[in-house]
């Protein structure tokens, strides 16, 4: 007799073929949508290709990456981006934290401060840069208004003009969009911890601010950790907010690296050196959840 | 059973594609021709009525209209995806003026001296500027279809009321709008408003001042020939109009509708923008200027000469098209002066012919016509380079940097240099 065809074995497969099969359609699907898009982006960093010459596909080994590295505006780019992240990202948690203790407060309708914390979550971001970047307009913004109501100066600040100044509205506006994300991770953390600690910590007479040191920050340290994974990877993409504001201007200064990877490659058609600049973005995101990981390895 | 449902599946199949190759057999004699027509601003609807003329003309061909891209910019990057993968779909394409030198040296568009004639011969009854722009390497890279340039508009009623002539140079126009504003002790009113912010209207407004002192930004072929001292003077004009109040403190905050919204609302004397803003102050019902617009040329440097920026649109036949011959015979009726004319008719879209501009019907509908004419004529192209998108980038950003002070023109200009000795070589 001879061994079963393979027909036989797909018609009647056993227990190992039968799960490779079923993952199959998964795996393939994973393959197509994740592994060759990065593959072809690694690919494309070592090639030198520029849409707009026509001169066609050369590969050009790791002399991108040396370009990268001598690069001013990837340099200036890395660092408003770190920068943004590093302000952006405890201020979220700062705000975002204060919300959820605000939200936690018994109301007798919840929903209005649900809805509240929902809104700026809810609203796209490129909305909310070209929301604020009028309120930050020099003649006919909200905030210059304001303070020529309270305290009249001489001149109107020019918000969007000023590198620093630029620098301080876009963080300000990130702050306020993804403050509300924090809040309601950090909500549902909150409700998480048990009452009775409370009334325990009550009873042994410990205060309000002890009490917020001793139970609430200790009991909500899963709940910060993931909220901040999350925010600090969306913090180092950053692009809609300042690309609506003020398009990384003045000049580059607040330009980050999401942006000049879209201006390299949509703007200048370079895709070679787009992809190159989008790989180090990558390895950049790739040491930052490292590292939380790792601290969450060490908390669990 | 599951193999006859099969068979029956194939069989149909096999009818159906039979089917299509008859159909297609049958309508073997037709050509159907698409055209990519750009944005809103390009008046599909207008580029329509004219394939129309021409399918009524020639019964064997249809033309069918793809629009998109409510920017030159998105515009650009929408082809550049579509021919860099070599597709045949659009046979046609409105292509901005700063793009027939890419595209050619991409090789993206066909050479038209084949279909249409000699180049000289051709292009001989355009607007110079035109009949330049769209030659590269000696060969006719694309037809002009309509033109658009920078022009000054300024308030004939403030001007006249103040005794103030037509200034001629920059110098002058600054003095005229100083004296206009303080006379009319309007503290919201405008001496000049020009464009500052990271737009493309930005690139213009780096080059008028520096062209206005007789420079060219690059030769010919496209190499960069930066005058330095000329660009920082030019830069500098702008900033000694700021600090004389005659240009707003925030005008790197100031876009193209800005200026047009401003002028409209009274409180511009001089404003500098595209051709299209003139409609806008005569016909909009917000406009508090209406029959107090006055255009003229460009006041030049002291001891050059004017020049404005020119804008304008061309049509460009595929290089992967398959019915090349059909498309530059669609793509001759589009560029001729009949066209033109019914451009410049119904759509005050300015022509790209001399002899339109003095047509009696035209200058019916569009008086002011005669006065731009001679705009037209004294403009320059913005700089031809196959990689126009980094070269716009560069000067836009640098120029709203300047504007902003956060550079001195010293340092802006030689940012430009630097950053595009590389692309423009």
């Amino acid at each position: 007799m001879a061994g079963p065809t393979t027909w036989d074995r797909v018609r009647d497969p056993s227990e190992k073929t039968l799960g490779f099969m079923l993952l199959a359609p998964a795996f393939l699907l994973l393959a197509l949508i994740v592994v060759y898009p990065i593959g072809k982006l690694i690919w494309n960093s070592f090639y030198d290709l520029r849409l707009s010459g026509g001169g066609g596909i050369k590969f050009v080994g790791i002399e991108n990456y040396v370009l990268v590295f001598k690069d001013p505006d990837f340099w200036n780019a890395a660092k408003n981006t770190v920068l943004i992240t590093l302000i952006t990202v405890p201020g979220a948690l700062v705000i975002g934290l204060g919300l959820a203790m605000l939200a936690n407060l018994p109301f007798k309708r919840k929903w209005p401060v649900r809805l509240a914390l929902l809104l700026p979550w809810a609203l796209p971001l490129a909305f909310a840069g070209l929301i604020f970047a009028w309120f930050f307009h020099t003649e006919y913004g909200v905030v210059n208004d304001v303070v020529r109501r309270v305290a009249a100066p001489p001149e109107p600040a020019m918000w969007l003009l000023r590198p620093n100044w630029a620098f301080a509205a876009i963080c300000l506006t990130i702050i306020w969009k993804t403050s509300s994300f924090m809040a309601l991770i950090l909500l549902a953390g909150l409700q998480m911890i048990p009452k009775s600690l409370y009334e325990a910590a009550e009873v042994d007479g410990a205060s309000k601010w002890q009490q917020f040191w001793q139970i609430t920050i200790p009991m909500l340290t899963p709940s910060i950790i993931v909220a901040l994974i999350f925010r600090t990877i969306t913090a180092l993409q950053t692009f809609d907010i300042p690309y609506t504001m003020t398009k990384g201007g003045p000049g580059n200064s607040t330009e980050t690296l999401a942006m000049l990877i879209h201006k390299t490659t949509i703007d200048y058609l370079d895709v070679g050196y787009g992809s190159t600049l989008a790989v180090c973005m990558f390895v950049l995101s790739m040491f930052v959840t490292a590292f939380y990981l790792k601290r969450i390895g060490r908390n669990a | 059973m599951i193999r006859r449902t099969s068979l029956t599946a194939l069989m149909s199949a096999v009818a159906l594609v039979a089917g299509l190759g008859a159909s297609a057999t049958a309508y073997a004699q037709q050509t159907t021709l698409r055209v990519f027509s750009g944005g809103a601003n390009q008046r599909p609807d207008l580029m329509r009525k004219l394939f129309d003329q021409y399918q009524a003309k020639n019964p064997n061909v249809k033309v069918e209209i793809e629009t998109g891209g409510a920017t030159s910019e998105l515009q650009r990057q929408y082809l550049s995806t579509v021919l860099n993968a070599k597709d045949s779909a659009i046979d046609i394409y409105l292509i901005d003026i700063v793009n027939p030198a890419q595209y050619y040296g991409a090789g993206w568009l066909e050479p038209l001296d084949a279909y249409l004639g000699k180049p000289a011969d051709v292009m001989k009854p355009y607007l110079p500027v035109y009949a330049s722009s769209n030659v590269v390497d000696g060969k006719i890279a694309a037809m002009p279809a309509f033109a658009d340039a920078m022009f000054m508009y300024y308030r004939k009623d403030l001007l006249d009321k103040h005794g103030v002539k037509e200034p001629k140079t920059w110098d002058e126009l600054s003095v005229a709008a100083a004296k206009i504003q303080k006379a009319e002790g309007n503290p919201n009113l405008q001496g000049l408003s020009i464009q500052g912010a990271p737009i493309e209207g930005a690139v213009c407004t780096f080059l008028l001042p520096y062209w206005g002192q007789g420079k060219d930004f690059n030769d010919a072929a496209g190499k960069m020939t930066l005058d330095k001292d000329a660009a920082t003077k030019g830069l500098g004009t702008w900033l000694s109009m700021v600090d004389a109040g005659v240009i707003k403190k925030n005008v790197a905050e100031v876009k193209t509708p800005d200026t047009v919204n401003e002028f409209k609302a009274g409180q511009v004397v001089f404003a500098i923008n595209w051709g299209f803003a003139w409609d806008r102050f005569k016909d909009d019902k917000d406009s508090t200027v209406q029959g107090k617009v006055g255009v003229m040329p460009l006041p030049a440097m002291a001891g050059g000469k004017s020049a404005t920026c020119v804008g304008g649109w061309q049509w460009a036949v595929s290089a992967f098209s398959k019915n090349k011959a059909a498309a530059a015979g669609l793509v001759k009726h589009l560029s001729s002066a009949e066209s033109s004319k019914f451009l410049a008719v119904e759509g005050s879209l300015l022509p790209v012919y001399q002899s339109v501009y003095i047509d009696a019907d035209v200058n019916k509908t569009a008086p002011w016509f005669k006065d731009a004419a001679n705009v037209v004529i004294a403009g320059k192209s913005r700089p031809m380079s196959k990689d126009y998108g980094q070269v716009s980038d560069v000067i836009r950003t640098t120029t709203s940097a300047v504007l902003a002070r956060t550079k001195t023109p010293a340092e802006g200009v030689t940012e430009i240099e630097s950053r595009l000795a590389r692309v423009m070589r």
